[in-house]
Order: C-alpha cells, then structure tokens, then sequence
C-alpha cells in the first residue's frame, strides 16, 4: 500500500464530510488536499479505473459529457462522472476519491471527466484516456489563459504523444480544434453540420481564428455556422476543413424549443428531436454521439438517450414557478453569448430579459469581452430589461452604446431578480443569462425559496 | 461636420473587446449629430494619408501581430508616418501600440519592426501582467482617473520624445518597473488599456474626438452629454480594482 496515497485519500473524504456538514458544495477543496499531500494521486487513481473519456472544450462540456454520460446508462456501463462542475485537477480528484471502490476484485468503473482547457495537458499525462473529446476553442476567461493561440499549442504539444490506443473526437468546423488531428498518431474521428441552411451571412466580429494554422495565410469561409466554426480553407496551401464522419443535416432550430436534425454516422441515419435549444447543442450532441460510436456503443443505445435527455442545470434551463417560466441560458463568452440570442431572439416577440455579470475568478475577472457580444442584435426585441450581478454598470453601458437602455440597474442580484419575476406578467418568460457564478447565486436564491435542487445533488 | 475612422486590422487585432472604442467615438458623435464613416483596413490594403481623422489599432494574438507587422512594413508604413506628421489622431492599444513603437523583441525569433510614430519600444517579459488597472492621466487629458483591464507579456519603454499617458495607481503598465503607462507623441496615442478604455473613460474618448476633428474644426468644442451611466461604470470599475488588483 501506497502510504502518501492513502492519506491523500483519507484527506479527501474527511474535508468532504466535513464541508457538506457545514452545508458546502466539497467539490474542489477535498481534491485540493489530495492533491497537495500526493502529486501523483490522480495517476495513481487510473489502476482503479477502466476506460477513461476526457472532454474538454471552450462551450459545451457540461451538457456533452451529460449527453455521454445518459448513453453510457443506457448501455449499462458503470462510470464516475465528476459532474459537480469542478473541472480543475482538483475537482476531478475529489470525484473519483469519492465515488472510487478500492477493494480488491471489485468492478473498475469508467470515468467520464470534464477537463478545463487548461488542464487537459496534465490530466493526459496523468491518465492513458481511451476518448478526448475537443467541442472548440473561443476566446473566453483571458485573463487566465492569456491568448486563445496560446491554448491551442500547448494541446498541440500535449496531443501529439498519443499512439492508436486512444481516439480524439474533433470538431471539423473549427480550425483550431481540426488541425488538432493532423499528424497525431491516434485515431480521428470528425464531427461536423452539413447544413447550409442554418449558416450566416457573415462572420461575426468574435472570430479567433481568421488565419491558416498551417501556413498563416488567409482562411476562406465557404459557410460560418457560428464564431469561427464553419466550413473553410487555406487561400493559400491545401489545408481544408476535413469531412466530418459524423454529421448534422436537414437541421431544424426550433428557437428555444430545441432542434430536430438527421445524424449520419458510419452506422446508420437516425432523426432526432432534442429539447436543447441552439446551434451549439447540435455540436454537442454531434461530439457525445462521436465518442460512444468511439467507444463502440451500440447505436440503437445511443439513440434511445438522445431522446430521453435532459439538459444540464441552468445551461439551457426552464422552469416555472406560479405561472411565470425563468429560462437560464449560462453566458460566459462572445461565442456563447453569441449563440444564445440568435436562439432566445429568433422571431420577433419582445423578451423580459435579466442579464447578470459578474467578475470573480470563476467568471473571469475581465469584463471586456462584453463589447465582443453583437447585444445590437437585441434592439427592438426587448420589453423589459433587468441588469445585475457586480459588473451591472458595464453591461448597461454596453447596452448603451448599443442602442438599448436598461430598465433596471441593480448590483444586488436577490432584489433584482425578486423585482423582475414581480413585473414579469403571468404566462410570460423571463430570459436569465447568468456568467457562472452569478448562475450559482440565481440556483441558490430559487432553493432558498424551494425551486429546483441543490445543484451538486443533480 | 464629419470624422473618418480608420480601423486597423479589424480581423486580426480585436480580441480584447477593444471594438468598444470604435463604438464609443462613433456613437457618441452621432448623439452629437456628427456623421461618421469607419473604414476597416484590413491585410494588403493601402492607406491613403488625408482620408482619415482617426486611426484605431487594437489588440491581437502573438501570432496574428506577426502577420500584421510584415504587412504594416509593406503596406502602410509609409503613409501611417505621413499621416502622424499630419497630426491625425492614432489610439492604439497593446499588440497596436507596440507595433506603432520602433519594434517588438521577443524571447527568440526574428525582431519584428514597428512603425515607429512613438519612441518606445517593447521587449518580451517573463510573466504576463494580467489584471485591472488605474491611472493618473498626464495632465492634458482631461479625464485624470482613467480605468481599464491590461493583458499583455511585452514590456515597453519610453524613449526621450514620448511622454507618458500617466501614472499606475494600480496594476503594472508599460513594463511593471517604472510606474508610466502608455504614450503620447504628437496625436500618437498608446497604452495597454482594454476594458474596453473609452466607454468608461467618456473624458478620454471626448478628449480624442476633439482632437481629430480638430484640425479640421480648431474653434470646435463638443457638446456635453449625460455620461452619468459612464460615470458609475467608471467607478464601479476603480472599486472593483481597488479590491481586485
């Protein structure tokens, strides 16, 4: 027995009982310790695992390796999912302390592990992962990670190690995450929409990657379905977008409803309707449809979750409280934020929408990329418009200058939502864009009052 | 009364929400009643020295300003100093304002010159400096609490002909050892401000408008608006660097 191990393992599950007496979330601080007392626990942790998926990405972790995490229920596998949101070392360590069997002879579960972007190199060389799901890559947090460009190279870096036992799922219409399978030695699978019909006019100003990665000349767009994600090529080598092996066609977006779409896979067609609003949850549910066709998942298993999901807490959620729906859409980036009012604002009926920022070092401490959003999108499509969370001030200014002024500027996130669900008129929705942690505080102050539940519970 | 904007690399060097500035100069001329036309100058176009009262250049990656350095070399160079002898307007912010200096030095790799229309340079440092940050503006700025977010690994220094933009209160400006941030040489702006710098520094973005339509209009003097909202974002902003520097 390894005694540095074990007692970074008695560590972690004593602060765990220790915080959640004292009413804590526990998912980083136990991992934490873990981690302080045995460097190495997490690699040491693999001998007590099968199979292991990362997933990791700008937008859409949570809700694929959701996606993922319901096929392999269907499939009946049995996997630790670290699925109360922390995605540092750390939180992927307190998960798998706590829900690891270490007897002897007992079954080894797989584990289904959201990785930060800026961890993803660490957790590889830590674990031997079977799947690495990449969804995209946007500017988001910089004032952690510095650059978008910077990010890319070093998962470059840290991805070409690989050999064939281990399988990158790759977003084909995002450059950046595509070259990602050039030249690697583990085996690629794409994923992809073939569907011009839901592309736009023009590429929106939030574009991080305008350039060829190969040679630096200049990428051409065919299509742009959203940010930089689109079907492209080098005007100046060959490099090209290459041909998903699985993809999304005849898609329909049903505004807030969801979408319906055809996936084809090797395996076969299917149509699928999901609840998920939005172009982004396409490539979500493209990306975890992926890895179970990468892990051999049956397909008719795959299917039967698809249609019996449901979406993470408060990334894409409703819920209704005494006739009047709150729908939360989690706003973190100009890519995100993007995509969520081409879904919210698709027709013309005004919305009663509350927009909360803040700037703590989970939401980054940066409120710049507020003028990266096209907010001009929301003129005229507004009936009331509610602004908290620390950094009101700045989202009313960026209204402002976008032609829209706020009807409420409030810091104090409780009495402005409290005031909003008031004026919201019975049978009406208030749109709820939250950064992450004003997203925690809205889910505590709706359990402080008995709505939905506490969200490490879920 | 019209401004012209000259928006340098719009594609490449705007990753920072710096487009913010774009939209604080346009709009708050046309609640003036001041026309305005942006022109985006993008990879291989030309400038034309006279057509614009005030040229933007703003933020990028590393790898993007390598792009852009060779093309300012061959394209724009020449007329971007015509047009600062002229005393057009420039703001440029981070990887623009180093790229208006007279070069980048990085770690290893080739030197990449700049368009030397300010007398700093900027050489690679070995931490980024990340954070909010506030200064005391040099005195001909009217607006003297000037607030923003500053990114950037290059550590610039000034040389005899430019002057600072001001005085770190807090954070690390130029280079994190002599307390100056940003420049100015002639109407040559620079600094390592995002935030974006002008929507919550109204003082500042008046200051420049001023300024390019000046040359034009020399009795011009802007209307006042109600900056009450920029006002409040400005301070909230200085409290919120105050407790999170």
């Amino acid at each position: 027995m390894d005694p540095r191990f074990l007692l970074a393992r008695l560590a972690s599950s004593s602060i765990k009982s220790t915080l959640r007496v004292f009413g804590g979330g526990a998912t980083a601080a136990p991992g934490l310790a873990a981690e302080y007392i045995d460097p190495k626990a997490l690699s040491k942790l693999t001998g007590h695992l099968s199979e292991i998926i990362l997933v990791t990405g700008t937008n859409g972790k949570t809700t694929t390796s959701r996606i993922i995490g319901s096929i392999l229920d269907k499939a009946g596998s049995s996997y630790i999912h670290n699925r109360e949101g922390s995605n540092l070392t750390r939180g992927i360590l307190t998960s798998l302390f706590s829900n690891t069997s270490f007897f002897p002879n007992s079954e080894k579960p797989m584990a289904l592990l959201e990785v930060d972007e800026a961890t993803l190199p660490s957790v590889i060389s830590q674990t031997s992962p079977k799947v690495i799901v990449i969804n995209n890559l946007f500017r988001d947090q910089l004032d952690r990670y510095g650059e978008v460009d910077s990010l890319r190279k070093i998962w470059h870096q840290s991805l070409r190690n690989l050999d064939s036992s281990t399988t990158l799922v790759l977003n084909a219409d995002d450059p950046s995450v595509s070259h990602l399978g050039y030249g690697s030695k583990a085996r690629v699978v794409y994923f992809g929409v073939e569907d011009t019909k839901v592309s736009l006019n023009k590429a929106p100003h939030a574009s991080d990657f305008t350039s060829c990665i190969v040679c630096g000349g200049e990428l051409v767009y065919g299509r742009v379905y959203l940010a930089h994600l689109g079907i492209y090529h080098c005007a100046n080598c060959k490099h090209k977008r290459p041909k998903p092996n699985i993809s999304a066609q005849n898609i329909r977006l049903l505004g807030t409803e969801g979408f319906k779409a055809l996936i084809d896979t090797p395996e076969g067609k299917f149509e699928i309707k999901m609840s998920l609003p939005g172009l982004y949850n396409i490539y979500n549910c493209l990306s975890a449809v992926s890895c179970a066709f990468a892990l051999s998942q049956p397909l008719a298993k795959t299917i039967q979750a698809l249609k019996g999901f449901e979406a993470a807490f408060g990334r894409t959620e409703s819920i209704e409280i005494g006739g009047k729906r709150l729908f939360t859409a989690l706003a973190k980036n100009p890519a995100g934020f993007n995509e969520i009012i081409r879904t919210v604002f698709s027709t013309n009926k005004k919305r009663f929408v509350f927009i909360a920022i803040n700037d703590y070092l989970a939401d980054g401490t940066d409120v710049s990329w507020l003028w990266d959003v096209d907010f001009e999108q929301l003129k005229g499509k507004v009936e009331k418009i509610w602004i908290s969370g620390v950094r009101a001030p700045d989202m009313s200014l960026r209204l402002k200058y976008a032609g829209i002024s706020h009807d409420s500027l409030n810091t104090n996130l409780k009495e402005t939502l409290e005031d909003a669900y008031t004026l919201l008129p019975q049978g009406e929705t208030l749109f709820i864009f939250p950064t992450y942690t004003a997203m925690l505080e809205i889910k505590k102050i709706l359990a402080e009052k008995g709505y939905g539940r506490r969200f490490w519970e879920e | 009364m019209k401004l012209t904007i000259g928006w340098l690399y719009p594609k490449q060097m705007s990753t920072y929400g710096d487009r913010g500035d774009i939209l604080t100069i346009y709009q708050r001329c046309l609640w003036r009643g001041i026309n305005v036309e942006v022109m985006e100058i993008g990879l291989k176009e030309n400038v034309t020295p006279g057509a614009v009262d005030f040229y933007f250049f703003g933020g990028g990656q590393d790898s993007a300003q390598i792009e852009v350095a060779k093309d300012l070399q061959r394209y724009k160079k020449k007329a971007l100093k015509e047009a600062a002898e002229e005393e057009a307007v420039f703001l440029s912010i981070c990887g623009g304002y180093q790229l208006l200096g007279h070069y980048y030095k990085p770690h290893d790799g080739v030197e990449l010159p700049g368009v030397g229309i300010i007398d700093v340079f900027t050489i690679s440092g070995d931490k980024r400096m990340i954070g909010n940050i506030m200064i005391e503006s040099n005195v001909i700025i009217p607006q003297r609490n000037i607030v923003g977010f500053e990114n950037h690994s290059g550590k610039t220094f000034l040389g005899k002909n430019a002057l600072s933009l001001g005085r770190v209160i807090i954070g690390n400006g130029n280079n994190g050892e002599d307390r100056t941030e940003g420049a100015i040489q002639k109407n040559v702006f620079g600094c390592y401000l995002h935030g974006p710098v002008l929507p919550k520094n109204p003082g500042f973005a008046d200051f420049l408008i001023e300024k390019a339509l000046g040359r034009k209009h020399p009795e011009l003097k802007l209307k006042p608006l109600d900056d009450s909202l920029e006002i409040l974002a400005n301070e909230s902003a200085a409290e919120r660097t105050r407790k999170n520097p």
